[in-house]
């Protein structure tokens, strides 16, 4: 049923629709929303659930973890700071292979202090081992959060939903909620394998000396990289029940014989492609919108970039003292291509700094008279700063 | 090697696979220590075995332990200076357990309900037999020590009675004579020994005949002879020696009471006899000794060698020291005394490292007494043995009693001359036993001290601090020539004192190593193990991290290198 809904109720919704057996979590800007709707949905009876309330992001993360452990379908959700205080528990979630889902409302980590939306929240838990998949709006949000759960508990990896903080938690959009019983159908009863279990009792979190870390670790990262078709598999099963998907790993829009491609993640997609319509340009230009982050699907992006002879990597965050960090990587990645495109890079909309419509047409200005550097942070007002700090 | 999990959790017993045993370059190991009790004790007890018996609330196997080196605990309790107490690490912490008071209570509830010595080795007909000569502290000992070992004993005594100076010259005050004749008794009652009491050696049996009816001879008989005391040639003509007027006291009741009396000597019998004279009515009681009294600015070694509650007492009772002093000249008006000048004494280094105590001019003092009393020491009565002593004072055997010109004569106590304590001649009486056992087995006598442990070694971070119990005394107008002065203490105060013991270098069984072990490398045992505590190392898996070493509050833990 097609609704006019905020972006943090339709996630709430969501959340209900995958009946988990616990929820933690701690409030703070701007995920507070969804929690909030959760405990709504808890306290009209429409929701059954643990809903455990905490004093700090760091007992969330770890109420969720026990519960995962105690083969609990668990749910959490934070921005900035909190996934910060967090990130403790995210890298031992991972770690000990405990599936759970997790929303990233995304919010820029201080100082300076500030609430509005960039990913370096979720970009700082780049190598933390969770799964994450990022939204271009809000109808995506609560897909990718089902599909998130299936793809979880199939891989037995925590996945991350990154939905940028305001942009599409505080908007309203026509959303399709799904169907209870499809979703049941989509997504069985959690049965964890590995669950605490006093009747079985095995001992989770011990330490593991050096003789044993490397191939544990190994094994996390084999985890990852197998977790690709998973993603795959989750968004066209999805389509197969719902008729709509996400694009699997990354999803593409404009000219198939594109010389000129522009990659971002989150809302921006939206943005840059109503940009599109109303630029005209004789440039073959298209959009990639790079869904899945971790693991980095490398082959479905070299393929994407076959025949591009410009990428522009639009990124709302960065790595102080080297550049962009989806931009590097990729430029990794493509060390390998036989003819790889030159790759621009750019910061844009960092701290919820408005990213305006026409940023497509300057995007593409900047290309063509040589301006756009290899990385800049391309919307900031230099002259603004004073000449030492430049 | 383990198959490594999904996210690595472990099933139960998975941390068996790692050998963290692999790590170590420090192993520990249990030391059993000497505690300084044990140390110091002449008798040999160890006080810290027993106490940890009373801390387990086992009053007969406290006893039973004590008796494996001294079987009259009811009397050394008394008598005893007790230099465990002096040694003893809970002094440095807040005050020495009150040992002697506990062995006390142990002898007297040992006496109360009839306990019988748990012997080695039972003795039978056939079993060698022992001479034991002189049936005071160090004979009965060596008696006792030699029936448990499994030998026949018989013991002879001049006396109708068997005690010695115990018997002789103890003061009932100190030592009530129900009690020495319990102990006795008790040891009386073993089979396989037999007392010969009036036997006096060279009057109504040999040397000779001891040496070829029995397998060794044990010679206790004590020192006796008093010393030759002179003033410069002059003595007084109606002088009496210290030792000779108590044992007089003992058997009579009678005491001389002059007016004021100087009594010159340092010993338990110059304050005991002082103490009696003092009770007695005589006015004035002075001790003039060479030796210091207890306080800060006295060496131990130069301290009054008496009991240090006697000297308390006997300072409370109103006897006057007159300490690191001599008499120079005697001042008589006539044949009658009037007094004596006393000089001070200075030590001066002599020969060979000693110090010397030389006569300082120019502090005379005269004191004016009616009588003077030497109490300077005794020497050995060889009358009836003069072929093994010739003309020295005393006997001169190496450390187990051994006489190195007469095989199988073996001596403890008082004819040593370097023992002087009722708890020293107790030790002679077990180590010559031993020496004895070896002597008639034709093996080596074995002596394995253990290191004593230093108070440096503890962790008193888990001793709470507690005071000593308090043991009444008899205040001193009420007494008298009988009554025991120090009073008993009540079975609560023995527990709760045993229970300040720190158990300084034997495992106090506190869980503390299996406690703190981070690897479950500490094995805790139902039963006592080899080394007696209730712990074992499990050595595949300690790591050496020397938690255990650090938080064993006894010493009982120590670390060393892995090889």
């Amino acid at each position: 049923m097609r609704q006019a809904l905020e972006g943090s109720l339709a996630v709430a919704k969501a959340v209900a629709l995958c009946r988990p057996g616990v929820v933690a979590a701690y409030p703070i800007t701007p995920q507070t929303h969804i929690v909030e709707n959760i405990s709504k949905l808890v306290a009209d009876g429409d929701l059954e659930t643990e809903l455990v309330s905490v004093e700090s992001e760091f007992s969330a993360a770890s109420v969720v973890l026990g519960a995962a452990a105690a083969g609990s379908r668990a749910y959490t959700a934070s921005s900035s700071q909190g996934i910060m205080l967090m990130a403790e528990v995210l890298f031992n979630i991972a770690g000990l292979r405990v599936p759970m889902v997790l929303t990233c409302a995304n919010r820029a980590i201080g100082a300076p202090l500030n609430i509005w939306n960039d990913q370096s929240d979720s970009m700082a838990m780049r190598d933390s081992g969770w799964i994450q998949l990022y939204c271009a709006d809000n109808q995506e949000a609560v897909d990718s959060l089902i599909q998130a759960y299936r793809i979880s508990e199939r891989t037995e990896l925590p996945v991350m939903v990154c939905m940028d903080g305001f942009i599409l938690t505080h908007t309203l959009e026509v959303i399709d909620i799904p169907e209870q019983d499809k979703v049941d159908r989509y997504l069985p009863p959690f049965a964890f394998d590995r669950r605490l279990d006093p009747s079985d009792p095995i001992s989770l979190g011990a330490l593991v000396t050096p003789e044993f870390f490397s191939e544990v670790k190994h094994s996390q990262h084999a985890a990852m990289q197998k977790a690709l078709p998973d993603i795959v598999d989750a968004d066209k099963e999805f389509k197969k029940l719902f008729g709509r998907d996400c694009g699997g790993l990354l999803a593409e829009h404009g000219d198939e014989e594109a010389t000129v491609a522009i990659l971002t993640l989150g809302s921006i997609y939206g943005t840059l492609r109503a940009g599109m319509e109303a630029h005209k340009s004789r440039k073959k230009v298209k959009l990639i919108h790079l869904r899945c982050f971790r693991p980095f699907p490398e082959e479905v992006l070299m393929a994407a970039l076959d025949g591009v002879k410009d990428l522009i990597v639009v990124e709302r965050a960065l790595s102080p003292g080297l550049g962009g960090i989806v931009g590097t990587e990729i430029r990794a990645v493509l060390s390998t291509a036989r003819k790889p495109p030159r790759v621009h890079n750019v910061a844009i909309g960092l701290g919820g700094r408005d990213v305006p419509l026409d940023m497509f047409s300057r995007l593409l200005e900047a290309l063509k008279n040589g301006s756009i550097a290899e990385f800049s942070v391309f919307d900031a007002d230099l002259s603004r700063l004073p000449e030492e700090d430049r | 090697m383990a198959a490594i999990t999904r996210g690595a959790y472990a099933r139960p017993g998975t941390s068996l696979a790692f050998k963290t045993g692999t790590w170590r370059v420090e192993i520990p190991y249990h030391k059993h220590w000497a505690a300084p009790c044990h140390a110091a004790c002449p008798a040999g007890e160890d006080q810290q075995a027993w106490l940890a018996k009373i801390q387990e609330g086992k009053l007969h196997e406290a006893w039973n332990e004590l008796v494996t080196a001294n079987p009259m605990p009811a009397i050394t309790g008394r008598v005893c200076p007790h230099p465990c107490e002096q040694a003893c690490n809970r002094g440095i912490y807040d005050a020495p357990i009150a040992i002697h008071n506990i062995e006390r209570f142990l002898g007297d509830e040992a006496i109360r309900l009839g306990w019988n010595y748990p012997l080695l080795r039972p003795t039978t007909p056939e079993s060698p037999a022992v001479a034991v000569v002189g049936a005071g502290p160090s004979g009965l000992s060596a008696a006792y020590h030699l029936v448990r070992r499994g030998f026949r004993v018989n013991l002879f005594d001049a006396l109708p009675e068997a005690g010695g100076l115990l018997r002789s010259a103890i003061p009932m005050t100190r030592l009530p004579r129900e009690v020495l004749d319990s102990e006795i008794q008790r040891i009386f009652s073993l089979d396989g020994l037999r007392f010969h009491p009036r036997h006096r050696l060279g009057r109504d049996v040999s040397l000779s005949e001891l040496q070829s009816d029995h397998a060794a001879v044990f010679m206790g008989p004590g020192a006796e002879r008093s010393k030759a005391w002179d003033v410069d040639g002059a003595v007084p003509a109606d002088l009496h020696q210290g030792l000779h007027l108590i044992k007089e006291w003992v058997d009579h009741g009678e005491i001389p009471t002059p007016k004021s009396v100087a009594i010159h000597g340092g010993g338990n019998t110059a304050v005991d006899l002082a103490r009696i004279m003092k009770r007695r009515g005589v006015e004035e009681v002075y001790v003039i000794t060479a030796s210091g009294l207890p306080g800060p600015g006295t060496a131990p070694d130069d301290v009054l060698n008496v009991v240090p509650r006697e000297l308390e007492e006997a300072l409370e009772e109103g006897v006057v020291f007159f300490p690191h002093r001599t008499i120079q000249r005697l001042i008589m008006r006539g044949s009658k005394m009037i007094g004596v000048e006393m000089v001070h004494l200075k030590k001066l280094p002599g020969k060979g490292g000693r110090k010397s105590r030389v006569s300082f001019q120019g502090t005379e003092r005269v004191l004016n007494v009616d009588m003077v009393i030497p109490s300077i020491g005794e020497a050995v009565d060889s009358a009836g043995f003069e072929n093994l002593i010739g003309n020295a004072n005393y006997f001169r055997p190496d450390d187990w009693g051994r006489l190195a010109e007469h095989p199988g004569v073996f001596v403890g106590g008082d004819a040593r001359g370097d023992r002087g304590t009722v708890s020293a001649a107790i030790g002679d009486g077990c180590k010559a036993a031993m020496a004895i056992q070896a002597h008639v087995e034709q093996t080596e006598v074995i002596d394995a001290p253990r290191e004593t442990v230093g108070y440096e070694s503890l962790n008193v971070n888990y001793f709470e601090p507690k005071p000593r119990a308090y043991v009444a005394k008899i205040p001193v107008p009420e007494r008298d020539d009988f009554t025991e002065i120090e009073q008993d203490m009540i079975y609560a105060q023995v527990v709760e004192e045993a229970g300040r013991c720190m158990s300084c270098g034997n495992c106090l069984a506190c869980d503390n190593c299996w406690t703190f072990c981070p690897d479950n490398a500490v094995i805790k045992t139902r039963d006592v193990c080899s080394d007696g505590s209730h712990y074992l190392f499990d050595y595949e898996f300690c790591k050496g991290c020397g938690l255990c070493a650090t938080e064993c509050p006894c010493g009982f833990i120590l670390m060393r290198p892995q090889d």
